[in-house]
């Protein structure tokens, strides 16, 4: 089953939340939509789902429009944020929901549900009231009401959220497999970017009443279209400098605490611009003084992170810049240190209007073999 | 905060006792003056130690009410039923044409539903004998007057307004997210109103039913007008202890306790349904 | 080192005492003035109820609680001089959010200057300077949340207890708050307890975590002894990202090496002489065991134990690889890009530094790498 969306808008009374979105998905594939909150993800997928309409634009589900197409009649399975299960039926019916509608059989229906039950590992609490159940398994419940009836398009909204770091890890590492497994077509809601990274196909960033970049997790972490974008993922996040780049010994660098720091040749377009270099925390390294184009700083703070180091320093001019690398490894701990950039990991952005400069090496190699 | 001071605790548990004393005093009394004849009621000074008595609820009972001037005929529990049947009645449309506008008020939003909610909920502002001195003349002319038809039709203006805006409030909190869950799971609009949002609201639902009955029960002004003696209610038919010869406290008194009966029943049991609440753990993350 | 505030064996029954719902189980802890403590534990652990207890909303159904070298558990809130910011933020509605703030220091009789100077400072640490003059209903959650914590902070209290502070801040500037917080406090010596269910939160702030579970205290410490020594296995597994690895082993010994064979056919050997021998003498004293091993200590390596890929997820970082393992999914993290596709075989190893050792049926830690556990 895919999924098309074309130029949706939608808007709350004067309230804008989609602008002109279009997105399509394939068949089987996991598109997640990150964004901050308020970027309208969950309003895109409640059009989807049907229980709002748009105010203007076309959703289409495999070739077919779904104007005027009542939600029970999409046949999709969704889980929401909150899980939403019905307070007062116990686990059991509430996951056999989706199978009452099609009227199955007793036997059928007890079958399926306690197939995908024991997948979720929640077959021993099916006879609990929502109420009696913890968080995880509310969780695993809410999920597996939108599997039971094998819907071809599931559509999740941040399942993940309110469960504790523990399940959400095995969750995380277990939903792809399930997902592949039921073959569906799945548009995943989150806010967190490691979710994003790990179980999606391709991630919409979105942004702004609309998507902003649309691509693979290494698209996206690697190629961010925009200062914001490159700003959301990552943690700790990347280090944003102003530069204007320069040829320097015939190189075209970006000067960090007066130190040239090599860029692409591909950047010379840029020459004299106002820039933004990007510098990922995990792209830099300390390195002894006398290594070419290492950049003096002074440490300021080191703090643990998730097993990573992250060292503050600050550039001669006072700038700020994170530096991460692997707990245990050694690294300064204060005073002055040297770090270097490796040109190819650096991202240029333009400063005007933040988004990325794309080098153009492709095609000048080409004309340069030529 | 709790605290554990044992003074504390003492003079905490006086006030209760002085709070309840308040309250229940009117009740209590009035239980006792029902087992009393209305010499023993009316002795200076009052006391609480009398010989009980039966024959005020077998006069209520019977229809025989022994004045000193006599006996007089009274319908009591034919009064008694009528009031019975006049709040079941209503509440019983009340609900069946309340609930689902209440549930339209609370999810659709339509354009003017503010507007019909209030006026709506505004009749219960009119004073009732304002809408009573025209309404008697169209009852008369559709031969409306004195019929339980009638009668159950006007108590709408009571029961209605209260059932819909009570009723309202209980469906706008279930969460839309679970109705729009059962409608994703493959269920249509009205599979969903009765699967999930009415039982969701039951207790709500428990309450205005509660809530519009002893409103209904206790209306006194509508009755008095549009029914005669074969329909009227306790409320008014009470009227006749005032009689020539005084007033029978006794039997008063045995009267209010026979007509509180059914409505303090109907509380009791439906209690735990109140008391049950909305349980939306499911929700709440 | 001040002892700031004492819990001592205290008791929480929700109902009656010895009968009712037993929230929080003899809890017993000691907190050194100028510290940063966090609770750290899922929801329905207790921690909520602790916090509540100290901050005199709930009664102590046992024990006593000592702040500033007085017992308080008997004292109304008010009398305790603790501030406090509430999860639901509970500001008051009627007076602007500057007015909110400042509302215990104009009670205090602080000169006017000054609580201006105070909550300019305190805005201006949170950012909330711009929404000063609003009203609490005109500006979002995370906004309110902020001025909560505003609130809380500015005073000087004996103790400032944040109820889950930043639950509802977006994710960057939660990260960019929690420096400053951390810096506000120390600078002015405060003594606070942070209740979170978010590690990242309880490491990046508290000089100690107190992790708490089904209403124990499972263990008190600061945040490198709680990853390092892990008290139980509780601790071991909840706290840490992701999560320990754990496998029911035996262990024996032949011909100078120490086998752990692991219940899905695999085993774990080690030369003998790796391990420290009381070390070595414990654990093949007990047989049974379970090992526990954190993701980034296990390596791929030539020589190993045989685990075969089933997720290779890459995060920007580092990549978090699940490989089926001894009939269970071990997980190991990378901090380079690795290239794996499902399916694939890997040798995995384990050094012996790396091991933490429990018992199965209590879980209480026995040794970490090796030394033996306290």
């Amino acid at each position: 089953m895919t999924i098309t969306l074309k130029n949706i808008r939608k808007a709350f009374k004067t309230n804008t939340v989609l602008e002109d979105v279009s997105l399509s998905v394939a068949t089987g594939e996991t598109l997640v939509l990150f964004g901050p909150s308020g970027a309208g993800k969950t309003v895109l997928l409640r059009l989807i789902a049907g229980v709002i309409e748009p105010d203007a634009g076309e959703i289409h589900v495999n070739g077919q429009n779904m104007a005027g197409v009542e939600p029970e009649d999409r046949g999709i399975g969704m889980a929401f944020q909150n899980f939403a299960l019905f307070p007062h039926m116990d686990a059991f019916a509430n996951i056999a929901a989706p199978l009452t509608a099609r009227h199955q059989s007793k036997a059928v229906m007890k079958d399926t549900v306690e197939k995908v039950a024991r997948l979720l590992k929640i077959d021993h609490v099916l006879h609990h009231k929502p109420k009696e159940l913890s968080n995880g398994q509310k969780q695993r419940t809410a999920l597996a009401r939108a599997l039971s009836a094998a819907p071809s398009i599931l559509l999740l909204d941040d399942p993940l959220r309110n469960v504790d770091a523990k399940l959400r890890f095995e969750m995380r590492l277990e939903l792809p497999r399930l997902l592949k497994d039921q073959n569906a077509t799945v548009i995943y809601v989150t806010q967190d970017y490691k979710e994003a990274m790990a179980l999606g196909h391709r991630i919409a960033v979105m942004n702004d009443h609309g998507i902003q970049q649309i691509g693979t997790p290494q698209d996206i972490y690697l190629s961010p279209a925009n200062t914001d974008i490159a700003r959301l993922f990552g943690d700790p996040v990347i280090t944003l400098l102003d530069v204007v780049p320069e040829r320097r010994a015939g190189q075209v660098v970006a000067l960090i605490s007066d130190t040239a720091i090599p860029l692409l040749e591909d950047y010379a377009p840029q020459i004299g611009q106002a820039c933004i270099l990007g510098l990922r925390p995990e792209a830099l390294r300390f390195v002894s003084e006398d290594t070419p184009g290492a950049i003096p700083v002074e440490v300021e703070a080191e703090t643990p992170l998730n097993e990573k180091t992250v060292t503050l320093a600050l550039t001669l001019r006072g700038r700020e810049i994170m530096v991460s690398r692997p707990a245990g490894t050694p690294g300064p701990t204060s005073g002055r240190a040297h770090i270097a950039v490796d040109a190819a990991s650096a991202i240029l952005f333009d400063r005007a209007s933040g988004r990325r400069i794309a080098p153009v090496h492709k095609i000048i190699r080409k004309e340069e073999v030529a | 905060m709790e605290t554990t001071s044992p003074v504390e605790r003492l003079l905490r548990g006086i006030a209760i006792t002085l709070v309840c004393l308040f309250f229940m005093f009117p009740i209590v009394w009035i239980v006792l003056m029902s087992f009393q004849t209305n010499e023993t009621i009316l002795r200076v000074p009052p006391s609480v130690i009398f010989a009980p008595t039966l024959e005020n609820y077998t006069a209520l009972i019977t229809g025989k009410l022994e004045t000193q001037a006599g006996t007089l005929d009274i319908d009591f529990m034919g009064n008694l039923w009528n009031s019975l049947f006049l709040s079941t009645a209503s509440v019983a449309i009340g609900l069946i044409l309340g609930v689902p506008a209440a549930y339209a008020f609370a999810r659709l939003k339509f354009r003017g539903s503010e507007d019909i909610a209030f006026t709506l909920l505004s009749f219960r502002f009119a004073p009732p004998l304002l809408v009573l001195l025209p309404l008697t003349i169209y009852f008369q002319q559709l031969g409306l007057a004195n019929t339980y038809g009638g009668l159950i039709w006007v108590y709408q203006l009571i029961v209605l307004p209260l059932i819909l805006w009570i009723v309202r409030g209980y469906f706008e909190d279930i969460p839309a997210d679970i109705e729009y869950a059962y409608r994703i799971a493959g269920h249509d609009f009205w599979s969903t109103f009765r699967r999930i949002a009415l039982p969701l609201a039951g207790p709500g639902i428990a309450a205005a039913g509660l809530l519009s009955f002893i409103f209904a029960w206790n209306n006194f002004v509508f009755a008095l007008v549009l029914a005669s003696a074969d329909k009227q209610p306790v409320t008014v038919g009470a009227l006749a202890f005032v009689t020539a010869s005084g007033i029978q406290y006794g039997q008063v008194a045995a009267g209010i306790v026979l007509s509180i009966a059914p409505t303090f029943a109907l509380a009791l049991y439906a209690q735990r349904y109140l008391v049950e609440g909305l349980s939306l753990g499911a929700v709440k993350g | 080192m001040t002892i700031q505030l004492s819990l001592k064996s205290v008791d929480k029954f929700y109902g009656p005492v010895g009968k009712g719902v037993h929230a929080v189980k003899d809890i017993t802890m000691a907190v050194p003035k100028g510290d940063i403590i966090a609770l750290l534990g899922s929801s329905g652990c207790g921690k909520t109820s602790t916090l509540r207890m100290i901050a005199g909303f709930e009664a102590v159904s046992r024990g006593t609680i000592e702040l500033a070298g007085k017992q308080v558990q008997t004292l109304p809130p008010v009398r305790r001089n603790v501030a406090m910011a509430f999860e639901g933020y509970s500001l008051y509605p009627t007076v602007s959010v500057r007015d909110n703030i400042a509302f215990a220091l104009k009670a205090s009789r602080l000169a006017e200057a000054e609580v201006a100077r105070r909550v300019g400072h305190v805005a201006d640490m949170l950012e909330i300077t711009d929404i000063l003059d609003r009203f609490p209903f005109s500006i979002s959650g995370g906004q309110q949340q902020r001025a909560s914590l505003a609130r809380a902070l500015v005073r000087d209290a004996d103790l400032h207890l944040l109820d889950e502070p930043m639950g509802q801040l977006e994710p960057q500037l939660r990260t960019l708050l929690r420096g400053r917080i951390k810096h506000y406090i120390k600078e002015r010596g405060l003594t606070a307890i942070l209740v979170t269910h978010d590690q990242t939160e309880a490491n990046a702030l508290a000089d100690r975590i107190a992790v708490m579970e089904g209403g124990v205290l499972q263990q008190y410490g600061s945040p490198a002894e709680i990853k390092e020594r892990p008290a139980n296995l509780f601790t071991g597994t909840f706290v840490g990202e992701p999560p320990m690895n754990v496998f029911a082993a035996t262990a024996s010994v032949s011909g100078g090496t120490l086998t752990f064979d692991l219940t899905g056919g695999l085993d774990l050997r080690y030369a003998e002489s790796a391990f420290d021998p009381r070390v070595r003498k414990m654990v093949l004293d007990r047989k049974q065991v379970m090992i526990g091993v954190r993701p980034y200590a296990v390596h791929r390596a030539e020589q190993g134990a045989a685990a075969r890929v089933v997720a290779n997820q890459w995060l920007g970082d580092q990549s978090h690889i699940a490989a089926s393992f001894a009939g269970k999914t071990i997980v190991l993290v990378e901090h380079d890009r690795a290239h794996l596709t499902e399916g694939e075989p890997i040798k995995v190893e384990i050094k012996p530094q790396d091991l933490h050792i429990f018992d199965p049926t209590s879980g209480l830690a026995l040794s970490h790498g090796n030394e033996l556990a306290a």
